[in-house]
C-alpha cells in the first residue's frame, strides 16, 4: 500500500499535439468566397440534391461533383429546427450561465436541400417557430474565414 | 460451410507526403471509387464496408462516422477495425469473413492514413497519444522507474526496430550493407509503381550508404516515409467473382496471432518470455496457420512472391524468414544473389513496400492489395515476370506486436 505522499498527481501533459486538418478544395473555396460575401453550394449533377457547404461526392446518388457544379446561394432561408442554450462552456471545462438564452437553428437556405446550423439573433426564444424566414448577417469586415458568417436574423 | 471469396478490384490514391487538396473523407472516397471502377461493380451492389486507420492518428476519433456517406455507406453496415500498425491487414482480412460466412456477397474494405493532418512531424502527435496512454496505463499498475525509463526511451516502432535489427544481425551474420541493398531495392521498385511515395529509379546501395546514420544500424536512407494515402479492395463471393474478374485473387488462407513481444510483456521490460524482438513468433504462428488453411506445405516452393511489412529494411529479411520463404538466417544471402528482386526467384515487395510508402493504417492493406494485383496480372510496371499462383501478404503492428498473414492465390481452394 502506497502512502499518500508517494502518489503523483498529474496536472498537465508534457506535450501538446496539434493538427492541421485539410478541409478539401470544395470547403476551401467556400471559406475563401466568404470574403466577397458569397455563400457557395453545389448542385449534384446526378440527382440535383444541393449541398451547402459544397462537397465533391454525392452521398445520395454517389456521383462525383466538380467545381463546375458550384452554385451561389442567396443567404436567405427557413428555420427547420432549433434549440435554446442556457449554459455555455468557459474553455476551462466549466459551465457558465448565460444572461440571455442563445438560439441555435438548423437553416435550409433557398435552393439548398441540406441544412446549416447557425446562431439566430434578433428574436425572443418564445417567438421562434419552425418555418421562420431568416437572413444571413455578415461580420462587418469579411476576411474569408468561417467567422465571417456572424449569425442569422428574422428576415 | 464457408464460401469462397476473392478480391476482384483494387483502388489506391497516389501516395505523397502531403495531400492538402483533399480532406480525409475525400481521400478515402478516391480509393473506394477507384476500386469499384477496377472491379466493374456499382455502389448499389456493395453490401457492407470494413474501414480502418491507425487509432489516434490524424486526431479524428471516429473517422468512420465522418466519411460514411462519402464512401457510399449510407444505409449500409460499416465496421471500423483498429489494430495499430496491422490495421490494414486486419481490415483486408475483415472483408473476408462476412463474404465467406454468407452474410454478404460484396464487401468493400478501405484503409488509410493522412499524416499531413498532424502538425508535428509525421505521425508524432498520434504516437504521443498512444505512448502517453500506455504510460498512464502502466503507471496505474505501479510500473517501476527502470521500466518506465526503458519504455519511454523505446519510442514507437523505430525504437523497437533498431534493437530488433541488431539482434538479427548477430544471429544471422547480416551487415548494415544488406540493409542498404534492401532500401535501394525498395526505392527502385517504387519507381515502377505509380502509386508509391519514395521513388528513386536506379537507386544503388551506395546511394543509401551515403546517407547519415540516425540510430545504429539505421541510416536516413533506411527509413520509411510518412505518407498520405488510402487503399481499397472489393471482395466478392465466388459466382460474382467469376463473373466480374478474369483472374480473381482468391483468399486461400489467413491468420492473425499476437505474441509476448509486446513492449510491456517482453523480458527486457519486466515481462516474461521473449528477449529477442527479431524472433517474431506471432508472425511465424500466423504463417503456419495461414499456410495450413491454404493447403501450402512448402512455402519456399509454393509461394511465388511476397509483400512484407518492412518499414525498416531489416524487417524484410526477418519476416521473409518467419514466413518460411527462406531458411533461418539466410534471407540476406538470397538478397545478395538477387533472388528477392522483381525478376528474382522469390520477389519481395515488388511494389517498393512499406519502406517506400507508409500511410500507416493502409500499409498492411496495401500488402494484400499488391499481392492481389500480382495474381490478377494488374501490377503494370512492377508486375513480376514469373507466374504468380500463390502470394503471401504480411502485416506487423509496431511495438504492440500483432501480425496478419494472408495467402492469396489464383484458385479458390486447396
Amino acid at each position: 500500500m502506497k502512502s499518500e505522499s508517494e502518489i503523483i498527481d498529474v496536472k498537465t501533459l508534457p506535450f501538446t499535439a496539434n493538427f492541421i486538418w485539410a478541409t478539401g478544395f470544395m470547403m476551401q473555396r467556400f471559406i475563401e468566397e466568404l470574403a466577397s460575401r458569397k455563400i457557395l453550394g453545389v448542385k449534384c449533377p446526378g440527382c440535383g440534391y444541393t449541398y451547402v457547404p459544397p462537397r465533391s461526392r454525392c452521398g445520395k446518388c454517389y456521383a462525383k461533383i466538380e467545381e463546375e457544379n458550384l452554385v451561389t446561394l442567396s443567404g436567405k432561408g427557413t428555420l427547420v429546427s432549433y434549440t435554446t442554450g442556457h449554459v455555455a462552456l468557459d474553455g476551462q471545462g466549466n459551465f457558465i450561465d448565460l444572461q440571455e438564452p442563445a438560439i441555435i437553428g438548423a437553416i435550409k437556405l433557398e435552393d439548398a436541400d441540406s441544412t446549416i446550423f447557425m446562431p439566430i439573433e434578433g428574436i425572443e426564444p418564445r417567438d421562434v417557430v419552425e418555418g421562420l424566414k431568416v437572413e444571413l448577417q455578415w461580420r462587418e469586415e469579411t476576411k474569408g474565414e468561417l467567422e465571417d458568417i456572424r449569425c442569422f436574423k428574422p428576415a | 460451410m464457408k464460401r469462397n471469396a476473392a478480391i476482384i478490384g483494387c483502388g489506391q490514391t497516389k501516395h505523397s507526403s502531403k495531400r492538402r487538396d483533399v480532406n480525409v473523407a475525400e481521400m478515402v472516397s478516391e480509393a473506394v471509387y477507384n476500386a469499384l471502377e477496377d472491379a466493374q461493380v456499382s455502389m448499389r451492389e456493395v453490401d457492407a464496408f470494413i474501414v480502418g486507420n491507425m487509432p489516434g492518428f490524424g486526431g479524428i476519433a471516429q473517422p468512420e462516422q465522418w466519411l460514411g456517406d462519402w464512401i457510399g455507406a449510407a444505409g449500409k453496415p460499416v465496421i471500423r477495425i483498429a489494430t495499430g500498425g496491422t490495421t490494414g491487414g486486419s481490415v483486408g482480412q475483415g472483408a473476408y469473413y462476412p463474404v465467406a460466412s454468407g452474410l454478404h456477397d460484396v464487401v468493400v474494405a478501405v484503409a488509410w492514413e493522412k499524416h499531413s493532418d498532424s502538425k508535428e512531424a509525421g505521425a508524432t502527435s498520434g504516437l504521443l497519444h498512444v505512448g502517453l496512454g500506455n504510460l498512464f496505463h502502466a503507471a496505474s499498475y505501479g510500473l517501476n522507474l527502470k521500466n518506465l525509463m526503458a519504455m519511454s526511451m523505446v519510442g514507437a516502432a523505430a525504437g523497437v526496430a533498431v534493437y530488433q535489427a541488431v539482434f538479427y544481425m548477430h544471429r544471422s551474420g547480416c551487415t548494415i550493407e544488406h540493409f542498404d541493398m534492401v532500401a535501394a531495392k525498395a526505392r527502385r521498385n517504387a519507381a515502377r509503381n505509380k502509386y508509391a511515395h519514395l521513388q528513386w529509379p536506379g537507386c544503388t546501395p551506395e546511394d543509401i550508404a551515403e546517407t547519415e546514420l540516425l540510430a545504429y544500424p539505421f541510416r536516413y536512407g533506411h527509413i520509411c516515409p510518412a505518407s498520405d494515402g488510402a487503399s481499397a479492395i472489393v471482395v466478392a463471393e465466388e459466382n460474382l467473382a467469376r463473373k466480374k474478374a478474369r483472374r480473381p485473387a482468391w483468399y486461400k488462407g489467413l491468420a492473425s496471432y499476437s505474441d509476448e513481444e509486446n513492449q510491456l510483456q517482453s523480458e527486457n521490460f519486466g515481462g516474461v518470455g521473449v528477449l529477442d524482438p527479431s524472433e517474431q513468433r506471432g508472425c511465424w504462428v500466423s504463417a503456419m496457420k495461414a499456410y495450413a488453411m491454404a493447403g501450402i506445405k512448402d512455402p519456399q516452393k509454393e509461394i511465388d512472391m511476397a509483400e512484407l511489412y518492412q518499414p525498416f529494411p531489416s524487417q524484410e529479411l526477418i519476416f521473409a524468414e518467419r514466413l518460411g520463404l527462406f531458411d533461418e538466417g539466410t534471407a540476406w544471402m538470397a538478397l545478395e544473389k538477387g533472388e528477392t528482386d522483381i525478376n528474382g526467384r522469390m520477389p519481395l515487395d515488388p511494389s517498393g513496400g512499406v519502406n517506400a510508402t507508409n500511410a500507416i493504417g493502409s500499409s498492411a492493406m496495401q500488402r494484400i492489395l499488391e499481392c492481389a494485383l500480382q495474381i490478377m496480372g494488374k501490377a503494370e510496371e512492377h508486375q513480376v515476370p514469373k507466374k504468380v499462383s500463390n502470394a503471401v501478404a504480411h502485416g506487423w503492428g509496431g511495438v504492440t506486436n500483432y501480425s496478419t498473414v494472408t495467402v492469396l492465390g489464383d484458385s479458390p481452394g486447396r
